[in-house]
């Protein structure tokens, strides 16, 4: 019988020490990673194959016979339906991301054990991306309303929070690799996965959805031997005492700048877009965010010197009301979406109240007023309630309403004579330890400044099959209620960059010390 | 007044097919790599503390108005290619189950086992391991998802091969009393019969950052000319003479590997000097010059075998007829995609 350790033996023996060529700084790192460390898992490539076939036959073959022929998409909750419009493309870029960070952690990391791991995972980030697009093709062709999911893709590019998302996951492999590797294997892997591909399963079933469960545990279960690519990746870094240093900060980074989309997006989807409800995004993140990852994950590397990132206790505070007040935002701009918005009923204000004490006074009143605002006959929109779109923070992307309108912690710095909005004190650290990684995108207000709202649908191809009614839509019902591109003409609203004007100046402050370069910016 | 019930579109309408209809491959594949020239005029979101971006246009010397548009011809996603791997996988395993039943594995001459199986074919995994470390960050760099995927499809394949050469020498062990596989390292660090394999190893893995001329070279220069000849010609060709039936086997399905991947370098050649590209005569001069720069180097690797073929108990073809033979496919193959090869300049 083949020694499976044996074959192991055998392959890490590969490597060698190269004396024909020099090896050229590709990705340059800061860490010091040691040749041998332990075997994230033993998978050949053709255990590895034969077990990845066996899966894919299982989901495929479940999405292509029983649940095609039942019709069961068209039946799922079309409230819960519409937010699966908005993931998909973003965790199928989150996907591809990844496979890119696999590629560069394969040229970069002198370890032969790392490599193999790495390199199964590569496929495995090809196999999620197409899993995901799979699911959005099989809702575009079987979902009751299929606008929204055809042109997902496409859409999410001018998207506030689907840029969001990108910018976020770009950290997967826009940086050093082992940074990439900490916001891919220890943050988003570890810490998410489960709340993404085990916790929202239980609600996609919960409203009907059987098709999302069948892909996402079967993403899943590859995620495991990424947990263990990352445990062992963060076993190799903190054998070396001098890496610890350069850890911390980026450990800190990647977990906030995580946190900063990934929670306030998942607080959404879960909250706002479950109509079987159950559990809350909150009651999820404390188990699993809080005292699974912190709690046993982290702990556990603690003795090396690694502690719970920097901003975790701020992330654990904001968690009761950002989701709230990225919904709020969602559903105020709903025309500039490409997927349609449930209101919430009086039952829906019960189970808020339920699970967030204190929701309905600091809520109920937009809850209200949005059902109102619904009907285009009303010649209204929920855009209107503001004064102005918010700023959208220079680092993470997302508006600067956190945790809460009313209190939150938004600030504008001056850098290079602009004026620079901020989310918060650690996306305002983070820009300041380098500014320059944040300063090579044109902001969405840039893009769009003084564009008609009509104008923006129209350009971005947020219109129906019909070339009237908006693919977006305030309520769910598909009658006379929906809005066209001229009910939208008739609001003349205009989108205005916020930063503009003074309208923010009362939030202008020193930049936070992080780096020399802070040092430059004056008010 | 009621409005109109419009009819709903069921399929990605962003995606251009190459056939009449959108295919599975590319809807599961087009578009998963953002493409600021269509969707994401934002541009990148992040830099690198070097200032670097997401992805670069200078990751390759050819120019393309629109990398998306390249199509895998072999049309795989991850579905097709694991399950295409999976059954190459299972029969070169059935095979070698069938061959320890049957007693065939015995009838190995031995000193094919030892001189060609136990040091050629092993030393062959160490060059597999550098194809594929050439590969992976290949992949990350390519311009487009259809072309990420296929790069990243050859560096599995690459490991592949590699790692099915250990597991079969393993095989071997088990069933030919008194056979070891004692890795060979060292031959394939110091034996003068593959430094010239390995320097091209070591140039392709170390000194390659641009991601289409790996592709390109190793599809088109180095594959049909090295692995030709060192694998194919020598071990495949010779196996059966020497009561080897199962290696020839083995190797097959890495020449089926080598087929869909000089058919996605064809094709990815065809797209850059395509008569609506406008750089279509620049990228030509690019790819030649890659032709001229590795062709030598990948004679040198081949001709340097050359010793091997006599090691062998029975020579059933001269060097000299196996190069020849493997050069002049070569050659019309370059001939067939307008290329000018560079085996007649070299020797």
């Amino acid at each position: 019988m083949r020694s499976l350790v044996e074959a192991h033996d055998r392959i890490k023996d590969f490597e060698w020490e190269p004396s024909y060529a020099t090896k050229q700084d590709r990705y340059p790192t800061k860490y010091k990673i040691p040749s041998k460390t332990k075997d994230p898992f033993r998978h050949l490539v053709r255990d590895y194959v034969s077990m990845e076939q066996e899966k894919d036959d299982r989901q495929y073959g479940a999405m292509e016979d029983a649940l095609a022929r039942s019709g069961a998409p068209a039946k799922a909750e079309g409230r819960w339906m519409e937010i699966m419009k908005a993931a998909l493309p973003i965790l199928s870029f989150g996907e591809y991301a990844a496979m890119k960070s696999c590629g560069q952690l394969i040229e970069t990391v002198e370890n032969a054990e790392l490599r193999q791991g790495y390199m199964a995972q590569m496929l495995d980030e090809v196999r999620h991306t197409n899993q995901e697009l799979y699911l959005n093709r099989y809702f575009a062709k079987h979902a009751e309303d299929p606008e929204g999911f055809a042109q997902g893709l496409q859409a999410k590019g001018t998207n506030i929070f689907n840029r969001a998302g990108r910018a976020a996951l770009e950290g997967f492999f826009v940086g050093d690799p082992i940074e990439g590797a900490l916001n891919l294997q220890v943050v988003a892997e570890t810490a998410y996965t489960n709340p993404i591909f085990v916790a929202m399963t239980e609600v996609a079933a919960t409203n009907g959805d059987q098709a999302t469960p069948s892909v996402f545990l079967s993403i899943q279960s590859d995620e495991a031997r990424h947990m263990a690519n990352g445990y062992s990746t963060l076993a190799a870094v903190v054998s070396e005492p001098e890496n610890l240093e350069h850890l911390q900060k980026d450990f800190d980074r990647a977990f906030w700048r995580q946190h900063a989309f990934i929670d306030p997006f998942l607080g959404v989807v879960y909250d706002y877009f479950q109509k079987e409800r159950s559990s809350s995004y909150k009651e999820k993140w404390d188990e699993w965010i809080a005292e699974d990852w912190i709690g046993s994950y982290i702990g556990k590397l603690e003795p090396f010197g690694l502690k719970v990132p920097r901003w975790y206790e701020d992330a654990k505070e904001r968690m009761t009301w950002i989701g709230h007040s990225a919904a709020l935002l969602a559903f105020s701009a709903w025309p500039l979406q490409f997927w349609r918005f449930d209101p919430l009923t009086d039952k829906d204000f019960e189970w808020f109240e339920s699970k967030y004490p204190g929701w309905y006074d600091q809520f109920g009143f937009f809850w209200e007023g949005y059902r109102e605002l619904t009907d285009p006959g009303m010649g209204a929109s929920t855009l209107s309630l503001f004064e102005s779109m918010p700023p959208l923070c220079r680092v993470c992307h997302m508006p600067t309403i956190f945790p809460r309108i009313d209190t939150n912690t938004a600030r504008v710095q001056m850098h290079e004579g602009r004026k620079l909005p901020f989310c918060s004190e650690a996306c305002q650290f983070i820009f300041n330890e380098d500014p320059q990684r944040y300063l090579a995108y044109k902001t969405w207000y840039e893009l769009y400044d003084g564009y008609g709202l009509d104008q923006f649908i129209v350009e971005n191809g947020l219109l129906r099959a019909d070339g009237k009614t908006l693919i977006a839509q305030p309520h769910l019902e598909m009658n006379d209620r929906m809005w066209t591109i001229d009910d939208i003409k008739a609001l003349d609203y205009e989108i205005k960059d916020p930063m503009k004007g003074d309208l923010y100046k009362d939030w202008i402050e020193e930049p936070v010390d992080a780096s020399p370069s802070a040092a430059t910016v004056s008010p | 007044m009621t409005s109109p019930a419009p009819k709903p579109r069921r399929d990605f309408t962003y995606i251009k097919p190459m056939g009449k209809r959108l295919s599975e491959y590319e809807a599961v594949t087009c578009y998963a790599q953002p493409d600021p020239s269509a969707f994401d005029k934002e541009g990148w979101f992040l830099r690198t503390s070097e200032g670097r971006v997401a992805w670069e246009q200078s990751s390759t010397a050819l120019k393309h108005p629109h990398w998306f548009d390249f199509r895998d011809p072999a049309r795989h996603w991850q579905r097709t290619y694991v399950r295409m791997q999976a059954e190459q996988e299972r029969s070169i395993e059935r095979a070698c189950e069938d061959a320890a039943r049957s007693g065939a594995f015995k009838d190995i001459d031995p000193v094919w086992l030892q001189k060609i199986l136990g040091v050629h074919y092993r030393v062959w995994s160490y060059f597999e391991y550098a194809v594929f470390r050439a590969f992976a960050p290949a992949q990350r760099e390519a311009l487009s998802d259809t072309l990420g995927n296929v790069l990243c499809f050859e560096a599995f394949d690459r490991m592949r091969h590699a790692q099915a050469i250990v597991i079969y020498l393993m095989d071997l062990e088990d069933n030919i009393e008194g056979f070891h596989d004692g890795g060979s390292k060292e031959v394939w660090l110091k034996d003068p019969v593959y430094q010239p394999l390995r320097e091209l190893a070591e140039k392709l893995m170390l000194e390659t950052p641009d991601w289409a001329e790996v592709g390109v070279v190793t599809n088109l220069i180095i594959d049909p000319i090295v692995s030709a000849l060192g694998l194919s010609q020598l071990v495949r060709r010779f196996a059966p003479f020497h009561g080897d039936t199962v290696t020839p086997f083995i190797i097959g399905t890495v020449e089926r590997d080598r087929e869909r991947n000089r058919a996605w370098a064809d094709s990815f050649v065809g797209l850059v000097t395509g008569p609506d590209v406008p750089e279509a005569e620049a990228n030509l001069i690019v790819i030649q010059g890659w032709i001229d720069k590795w062709t030598p180097l990948a004679l040198e690797a081949a001709d340097a075998l050359a010793p091997i073929f006599e090691e062998a108990p029975l020579n059933v073809v001269t060097f000299e007829q196996a190069r020849n033979e493997t050069l002049e496919a070569h050659v019309a193959h370059m001939e067939r995609l307008a290329l000018k090869s560079a085996v007649g300049v070299a020797t």
